[in-house]
């Protein structure tokens, strides 16, 4: 079961910081939406990184780990529902690697809303924003990611 | 060349005296139970029942992970502290501004450090890298009194109580511990704390001998005479292909291996920040030798294995003039197939 | 006579039966190694040398990660025209060990029936260096299993010491679920039962009850030891798949050489991760590791996960399809974000 730990700080933020979220959007359905989401003026906050990626089945789990790595406060995946696949089944086959993943993570003690999974299609630009708007919500109120950053 | 002693119960005083000189890594317990060589804080316990570390000093100077330039916007800069463990494993390219005082090596780790010297600084080139830790390094190599089944120092002209590459060697006795300067930097050493040490009476002299003596003769000799010879003889035998079936190419061996030294250099970027890296590698690795055209002149373990065997038995011999094994046994104790690389030398033969 | 000695003559009649009746060109075993504690795989080619093989206590290695390299597939086609045909193998399999083979061939890096599979039944494997550590200060000179399966051993001055099995076995013996071959073409020993699952599952619910900072804070202290010589990615027989491990590609490169905790601790994530669905919980890992890290901690999560959400364990069915190679309509999406 995925718990949340929302209000437990985890380390303390900067004044000013902004979350850095990087999303995989995947290119038929969200990206779609997002696109959607913009051309109809619906505001969302704009700490979102998109990555596009043909397909959420193409998003590699070292991907997501890279970067919160390179200082990604958080990751979003978002890819279509399942059914709705341009590619038929790459997010059936994606859905079981997200869910072992985020079992995975949480279980390393990285926080879950720090990487987080959703279906939006590409008519759902309502949708998109306010996934946007919880996510961004949720990754500011734990503060910068401290976890697997990488100073060079 | 001085000889002194002092009484066990005396060392932490010792150390402590060392501990305003510089920073004092000793012999001590980690969470797991096992000894490893770590710095010490004042208080916390010596340990000196061990028979090894898991990791050879070599860590100390050759880090795994050191960094040697970085640059941002095309500058060079220097560079700033490493985020991380920070322990011997990791170093940036600074030079470190206090002595470190290695207490505890053993004579085979002590001894390897000579064949590292022989890489780093030996030829026309010097690795200021590798330079800058050497000389704040003081080594105090701790004899052995209890050798394990996999040690064999004896057989490649070391011993329990070998005096190469040790800046003082530490003899333990009933009640003291003897001191013995070797080089100029190990009487710096006992000048410094002469107030704490006694002068070695003859029958400690004595005794420690003795102890010597009965550590080295249980330690199995291995027929390692003229290993060059008979390695250059043995290069086309069937025997490598058959012992190296099993090998797995795991690297353990040489990553524990006092002596091994050979590495990687990566460059790691991000946006217009770029970190130069040093990391250990390993010839058994096969990514070791790949050519970028996708050809690879060993391209199997047993070309692997026999690599490794031929190059510290045998081309170091014939280019530096050394043996580049110590007989420590890392490798035979560690490998998880218990291959032996004792067994390549009985089964070649003469 | 302990019970290993019967095995073993068996394991030894059976070997060279195989080999005589060229029934296998070539059969993978152990045998005795020159330390303590400790076998070495043997690779056998002729009857007359079957009295090397060992059966003992101290039989740890996995034998399956030789099976890729022994059914490597030719590079390119002009290496097909010269290449030998594949061998037909022959190996002693304990039950965690005939798992890895039998994800091996699902996944169609080795065929099924260019294999013999020569099962025993397993009552756990000494660490060597749980033994050790056990003996304290002594050097253990030389150590046999004794009639009631106990681990007897000689030291430096000759004294003579027991050790007792349970004490000294494997960690991922005291957790194993299937110590008894499922698949084999010949069974030796007498069958084992499997330990309760619960054993692993108690493991995993302690961590989890720590917070998620302590546990963070547990794995980085653990992985600070690592060195990252990819012994436990070596020892894995079925961590083999790639032609070019993700963890070594350098273009581009998604995990950097050295042991900045960072990378450290993605290597180790990855490799769970790249395990799922396919790890045995043999420990080949764990056991190979020099520092001691207990590798099996993020694998034993993984595995559990696999199991309770697709109810699959690796191993099991010769044709069972790997879990993330497939999909279900009604697979769960608790895991989901919701506006």
């Amino acid at each position: 079961m995925i718990q949340t730990q929302s209000g437990q700080e985890t380390g303390p933020a900067k004044r000013d910081w902004e979350p850095k979220i990087v999303a995989f959007l995947c290119n038929w359905c969200s990206y779609a939406g997002a696109d959607l989401a913009g051309v109809s003026r619906i505001q969302y906050p704009h700490n979102i990184r998109v990555i596009r990626v043909p397909c959420s089945g193409r998003v590699n789990p070292v991907f997501l780990l890279r970067a919160l790595q390179n200082g990604a406060d958080g990751v979003l995946v978002s890819g279509c529902h399942p059914g709705d696949c341009h590619y038929i089944s790459g997010n059936l086959v994606a859905r079981r690697k997200f869910a072992l993943l985020k079992e995975l993570l949480q279980y390393a003690g990285i926080e879950p809303e720090r990487v987080q999974f959703t279906w939006v299609s590409a008519s759902e630009g309502g949708r998109f924003a306010a996934i946007v708007e919880k996510v961004v919500e949720e990754v500011r109120r734990l503060g910068p990611n401290d976890k697997l950053v990488k100073k060079l | 060349m001085t000889e002194k002693r002092i009484p066990h119960t005396d060392l932490d005083r010792l150390l402590d005296r060392l501990r305003g000189l510089g920073a004092v890594h000793a012999p001590t317990r980690d969470e797991s139970g096992d000894v490893i060589l770590a710095e010490v804080s004042p208080g916390k316990p010596v340990v000196l029942d061990y028979k090894n570390f898991p990791l050879s000093p070599k860590v100390f100077l050759l880090p795994q992970t050191q960094t040697l330039l970085r640059f941002t916007n095309g500058k060079p800069h220097e560079p700033a502290p490493v985020a991380g463990n920070g322990g011997p494993s990791q170093g940036d390219g600074r030079p470190p501004n206090r002595q470190a005082f290695l207490f505890g090596v053993r004579p085979c780790d002590a001894r390897a450090l000579l064949a590292l010297d022989e890489v780093f600084l030996g030829g026309d080139q010097r690795d200021p890298y590798y330079e800058r830790l050497r000389a704040k390094t003081v080594v105090i190599v701790l004899a052995c009194t209890r050798p394990m089944s996999s040690c064999f120092c004896t057989s490649v002209g070391g011993g329990p109580s070998d005096e190469a590459g040790a800046d003082v060697l530490a003899i333990g006795l009933e009640a003291d511990l003897l001191l013995r300067a070797i080089t100029p930097k190990g009487e710096d050493l006992l000048s410094s704390a002469a107030d704490l040490l006694g002068d070695a009476t003859p029958p400690a002299i004595e005794e420690a001998q003795e102890r010597a003596r009965k550590a080295a003769d249980q330690i199995a000799p291995v027929e390692l005479d003229r290993s060059a010879e008979r390695l250059r003889n043995a290069y086309d035998s069937p025997l490598w292909g058959i012992l190296s079936q099993k090998c797995l190419g795991c690297g353990t061996c040489s990553f524990l291996c006092p002596t091994c030294h050979c590495f990687d250099i990566t460059d790691e970027v991000r946006g217009d920040v770029v970190r130069r890296v040093r990391t250990w590698d390993c010839c058994a690795y096969p990514l070791f030798t790949l050519h970028a055209s996708g050809h690879n002149p060993r391209p199997t373990p047993k070309e692997r294995w026999r690599q490794r065997l031929m190059h510290k038995f045998r081309y170091a011999v014939e280019n530096l003039g050394r043996l580049f094994c110590v007989g420590c046994g890392r490798c035979i104790r560690n490998c998880p197939v218990s291959l032996d690389l004792r067994a390549v030398f009985r089964e070649l033969g003469a | 006579m302990s019970a290993s000695h019967e095995i073993e003559t068996r394991l030894r009649e059976t070997a060279e039966k195989l080999l005589r009746e060229k029934r296998v060109d070539l059969f993978l075993g152990y045998e005795k190694a020159s330390l303590p504690f400790r076998t070495t795989p043997l690779f056998l080619t002729s009857p007359e040398e079957v009295k090397r093989l060992a059966w003992n206590p101290f039989c740890t290695t996995n034998l399956a990660v030789y099976l890729p390299r022994l059914f490597k597939p030719p590079a390119d086609a002009r290496e097909a025209k010269t290449a030998p045909p594949p061998p037909t193998v022959g190996l002693v399999l304990k039950g965690c060990d005939t798992r890895s083979v039998v994800a091996l061939i699902q996944e169609r890096r080795v065929p099924r029936e260019k294999l013999m599979l020569v099962g025993v039944a397993c009552p756990g494997m000494v660490d060597w260096r749980k033994a050790e550590r056990a003996l304290r200060e002594h050097e253990p000179l030389g150590a046999g299993e004794d009639a009631q399966g106990n681990i007897h051993v000689v030291v430096e001055d000759g004294t003579e010491l027991t050790l007792r099995r349970e004490e000294i076995v494997a960690d991922a013996c005291l957790e194993c679920r299937s110590p008894t071959p499922s698949i084999h073409d010949a069974l030796l020993g007498t069958p084992v039962e499997g330990k309760d699952p619960e054993a692993a599952r108690q493991q995993t619910a302690a961590f989890e009850a720590k917070p998620l900072s302590a546990r963070w804070a547990h794995l980085q202290e653990t992985f600070s030891r690592c060195i990252r010589c990819n012994a436990c990615r070596q020892a894995c027989p079925v961590c083999s798949c790639c032609k070019e491990c993700l963890l070594d590609q350098t273009r581009p490169r998604w995990v950097g050489a050295g042991t900045d905790i960072s990378d450290v601790t993605i290597y180790h994530l990855v490799r769970a991760f790249h395990m799922a669905g396919r790890c045995t919980d043999c420990g080949a890992c764990a056991r190979a590791c020099p520092m001691g890290i207990d590798t099996r901690l993020l694998a034993r999560k993984v595995n559990q996960e696999v199991e309770d959400l697709y109810g699959y364990r690796p191993g099991e069915a010769l044709d069972a399809k790997p879990p993330l190679a497939d999909f279900a309509a009604d697979d769960s999406q608790d895991f989901l974000t919701e506006p």
